[in-house]
């Protein structure tokens, strides 16, 4: 059955596109015929998004030409969703009027401009948001966050589907559900998708871009510089022998790793170990009439390395701020912590001290112009940007964590011009860098491209195997196992 | 209630509006310790009552919340503010008298009736904060004796107080002393613990006097801050439409104008704002500021003359008691406006074409600063107050027009600053009036319509000196690198 499509086809003639953070894709060709569904693949920083970005209309086309873009694109991936969230927040920010902003509720974000109401009612009760359609958008979990951007793509009525990593940071269930409903619009809506792991794509894929990166040289031409990416080969999927080299290329081993050292200035209180490290009694969290976690009774021995997880919405994130300190209820719980009763005259800097964490909220979180070199530092000191001085020790082992993820280059570069997946591979060195009493994992490898995920996982490995590190982790894959792990907490939805 | 400022001798008068000097980090080294264990209760749960709250929380401080009954009992928006961050919230009358600290963050105008309503509630030697001195030195309140009396103002809004401690870093706090309220002589201590406990020493703090705040923030307010913009605003619009600029162009370049150009003000001083024109422009701006100058500058000696005497908080406090007659009256003018009823169009216009297209709006921004400074300054306020009460805060007033228009703005400012701002506007449009009769759309709407940008060397140089001697430049900058200091990312 021929597709009613609604376009020709799109054609990326030697185009070159620039963006604004001096990320150039260099002399792309390529075609999109509307019958196709396409993946895009290739490394961390390689432009992947880019691209996709590109078909979006974002982005200066330099030379050559793009040709047949369609009016009405349906776009969801991390930096929209960020975008989204930054633009919910400064409606809270920098008030003069002493208010407290409610926020935009779930309902108008998913029906205000919606072209097709009856999928999106269809969807939000699939996705299982119909109790939080007065929720505040940006009360939401990343998860429930996700599903809002993806209602509101595929109830767009697009003549092309454009979804960056749209699987990563949902739930088994949901992704099920995700899946099958694509299946079922093949015929109707073209797609494009931008996929860091290999294992997730869907059968109804044709074909595979992938990208690849490169340094241009300063020289080459007077004013690009910085980072560039080149889309390096398409595969068709039928062409089985193709398939499988793009297969191993993902594959790669990773190599024998070594984690650069402690701070040997920095001083930590010595815990006690025949205290428990984290003992939630009862924890209940509950906004309104709405109880999000309840009565969660969990103790973390010291060595007793813990996998989290839970379908979206089940208050995984708001368990972890629960231990960090950055949920205001902690203070309402029961609560131990690194022999702090929560709640008697502690600071959060006494608890933070103790704790090295990365997760999707504090991506978003992290938005203050500093350099790669500096994110990994701030890990020193569990601040957001650099504020008190740096020793020379802590920069030096700052470059080892930069030589170890390959982006010693980059280490004076901004941090917010970096692609998703770089950031959030700086963001696990900073986690790490300090080698805290407790790391906390909140599905860490969210936007990392296969290759960056095994040497995050190897990673990991290495930290459970040694001693001084308790091990939080919070994973939707099952693929993403880490051996060292034998501990399982799954949390059910309450609401 | 007699105003206190004008019971003092001139000699404390002069020694108290002197007071403001940058305190060192060094200063900070007992933490919060001043306030380990004490009970802080905060009365008012708006943005800075609910931010401060958490923040002191987090810094390990003993906070709960004092909310009317009616408040609790409807569960009103601040009794869910309170209560959905796991606050302690009572009555005044149940949590009050338990308090060693009693924050007042409620607006300027409902302070007489707070304080009256809780000061026999406190127990006796305890503190009461405030974050603005109006009630205390207009208004005159007598605080019982035995009460210490501190100020401690975060120099931003109660979001940012929040999520600049959530980063480890904090905001420019304010903090003074009640000289005539320190009994045991702990306001210092206490002052400055509190100061670190909403992480405001890691930004700067300012170590001022009540009057000092009260003076100079009245002043920055009503002149360069809020009515300035206001007057600017209303001008700049009929000026553009009689110049046949299409409306919606108009009112986009205005509303979002003020906070394009002064974010280069907040980075680099004025002289950073009027760097960003090309060399033409800049000696254009620079002449219009100067004959501006040359024409406010009578109304801004007025503004603070009549702040010092009193004049001004006395008038104002009589509209209060009229209901607000005047206020109502002349915000409801303010959305008549021509610029207030035109709504900004969907154009592109770029960073750069806000200076370019906006020279007369640079060139108001420069005089009024320049003029504000000057003002404070010759009245005895010291350097520092002077500079944050007007260069340091304009961007704010900006920035809350770009988001929601001059109605808005005079809405959701306090309502001192509101009813100043009007006074101002009222003054200052037919005292330009005959300026704008020799202003074309080269300086507002279109930008200079030159073949090349030569100008002349000798006065190129005149204009550079000029701008870089002001002494609200020489303050600036050394405020600024004290703050850059702080947050220099190292």
């Amino acid at each position: 059955m021929e597709p009613s499509s609604r376009f020709e086809s799109i054609q990326l003639n030697k185009a070159t596109i620039s963006f604004d953070d001096r990320f150039t894709l260099s002399e792309i060709d390529w075609t999109i015929e509307p019958h196709q569904h396409w993946v895009i693949t290739g490394t961390n920083g390689s432009g992947k998004s880019a691209l996709a970005a590109a078909l979006a209309g974002v982005g200066n086309i330099e030379a050559g030409s793009v040709q047949g873009l369609p009016q009405n694109v349906g776009l969801v991936s991390f930096e929209a969703q960020a975008e989204l969230i930054a633009k919910e927040l400064k409606k809270d920010d920098a008030d003069i009027m002493d208010v407290i902003s409610l926020g935009t509720p779930v309902s108008e974000m998913i029906f205000e401009q919606c072209q097709d109401p009856e999928l999106a009612s269809e969807l939000v009760e699939k996705f299982g948001l119909t109790t939080l359609l007065d929720r505040a958008f940006r009360k939401l979990s990343t998860g429930e966050t996700r599903k809002v951007m993806l209602i509101r793509a595929l109830a767009s009525k697009p003549d092309l589907l454009i979804l960056d990593e749209p699987f990563d940071g949902l739930d088994v269930d949901t992704l099920a559900m995700l899946q099958a409903h694509l299946a079922s619009i093949t015929d109707t809506v073209p797609m494009v998708m931008v996929l860091n792991r290999f294992d997730e794509m869907p059968d109804f894929i044709t074909h595979i871009a992938y990208l690849n990166k490169e340094r241009l040289e300063k020289n080459r031409g007077d004013k690009k510089r910085g980072d560039s990416g080149r889309l390096a080969f398409t595969v068709d999927r039928e062409d089985e022998a193709a398939f499988n080299e793009l297969y191993q290329l993902l594959h790669l081993k990773t190599t024998d790793l070594s984690l650069p050292e402690a701070d040997p200035a920095a001083k930590l209180p010595a815990l006690d170990p025949s205290q428990p490290l984290v003992k939630l009694t009862q924890a209940t969290i509950q906004y309104g009439d709405t109880v999000i976690v309840d009565k969660l009774d969990w103790t973390i021995e010291h060595g007793q390395h813990w996998q989290l997880s839970g379908p979206n919405g089940s208050g995984k994130t708001c368990v972890l701020s629960l231990i960090t300190g950055d949920h205001p209820q902690c203070y309402t719980n029961d609560i131990f912590v690194f022999g702090f009763q929560r709640g008697n005259g502690e600071s959060i800097w006494q608890i933070k001290q103790f704790i090295g964490y990365v997760s999707t909220a504090l991506q978003w979180e992290y938005r203050v112009s500093t350099s790669c070199k500096n994110v990994i530092i701030s890990g020193f000191h569990d601040s957001i940007g650099v504020y008190t001085k740096s020793t020379d020790q802590q920069k030096k082992i700052a470059d080892q964590w930069l030589e170890l993820l390959g982006m010693q280059e980059r280490a004076d570069q901004p941090f917010n011009k970096l692609s998703y997946g770089d950031q959030r591979l700086l963001l696990i060195a900073r986690a790490m860098v300090k080698h805290p009493p407790l790391l906390i994992l909140d599905e860490p490898c969210l936007g990392l491209d296969d290759m960056n995920r095994q040497l995050v996982l190897a990673l990991i490995e290495k930290i459970c195997a040694g001693k001084e590190t308790t091990v939080l982790y919070v994973n939707h894959h099952t693929e993403d196992k880490i051996k060292e792990i034998d501990n399982h907490l799954a949390l059910e939805k309450n609401h | 209630m007699a105003n206190y400022f004008n019971t003092l001798p001139l000699r404390e008068q002069l020694a108290q509006l002197a007071k403001c000097r940058f305190m060192y980090s060094s200063e900070f080294a007992d933490g919060v310790e001043a306030l380990k264990g004490k009970k802080m209760v905060v009365i008012g749960c708006g943005a800075q009552g609910l931010n401060q709250g958490l923040n002191l929380r987090d810094s390990g401080l003993d906070v709960s919340y004092a909310l009317r009954p009616e408040a609790i009992e409807q569960k009103r928006q601040s009794w869910k503010n309170a209560s959905e961050n796991g606050f302690v919230v009572g009555t005044y009358e149940e949590l009050i008298p338990t308090a060693d600290v009693v924050l007042n963050l409620t607006p300027d105008k409902q302070h007489t009736s707070v304080v009256t309503t809780v000061m026999p509630l406190m127990k006796e030697g305890a503190c009461l904060s405030y974050s603005h001195g109006f009630n205390i030195v207009e208004e005159g309140m007598k605080v019982r004796e035995d009460l210490t009396v501190i100020m401690v103002a975060p120099k931003c809004p109660g979001s940012e107080v929040r999520a600049e401690y959530v980063r480890g870093f904090g905001v420019p706090t304010l903090i003074a002393v009640h000289e005539a309220n320190d009994p045991k002589g702990e306001g210092l201590a206490l002052a400055k613990a509190y100061a670190v406990g909403t992480g405001g020493h890691k930004a700067g703090v300012l170590m001022s006097s009540f009057i000092a705040e009260v003076k100079s923030d009245l002043m920055g307010e009503q002149t360069i801050l809020c009515g300035m913009l206001q007057t600017g605003s209303l001008l700049c619009f009929d000026k553009m439409i009689e110049e046949g600029i299409e409306p919606g162009y108009a009112a986009k370049l205005i509303q979002y104008g003020w906070e394009n150009i002064t974010e280069a003000l907040k980075y680099g001083g004025v002289t950073n704002m009027l760097d960003r024109l090309s060399n033409p422009a800049k000696i254009k701006a620079f002449d219009l500021a100067e004959e501006m100058k040359d024409i406010m500058r009578p109304l801004y000696n007025k503004h603070q003359d009549d702040i010092m005497s009193g004049h001004f908080s006395h008038t104002m406090m009589e509209d209060w008691a009229n209901d607000d007659a005047n206020l109502h009256k002349w915000r409801a003018e303010t959305a008549e406006t021509n610029f207030e009823k035109t709504p900004a169009a969907d154009v592109e216009i770029t960073e750069q074409e806000y200076f370019d297209n906006g020279i007369l709006m640079v060139a108001m921004v420069k005089a009024g600063v320049e003029l504000a400074f000057e003002t404070m300054t010759a009245a005895g306020i010291i350097a520092e107050s002077a500079y944050y009460e007007s260069l340091h805060e304009t961007p704010l007033i900006a920035n809350t027009i770009a988001r929601k228009k001059l109605y808005e703005m005079n809405a959701t400012i306090s309502d001192t600053a509101e009813y100043g701002c009007y006074l101002y506007n009222h003054a200052c449009v037919p005292l330009l009036a005959d300026f704008m009769k020799g202003i074309k759309s080269d300086v507002i709407g279109k930008g200079l319509d030159l073949d090349d940008n030569g100008v002349d060397n000798a006065r190129l140089i005149e204009v550079n000196d000029a701008l870089r001697a002001h002494p609200v430049e020489a303050v600036g900058s050394v405020l600024r690198g004290h703050m850059a200091d702080m947050k220099r990312i190292l």
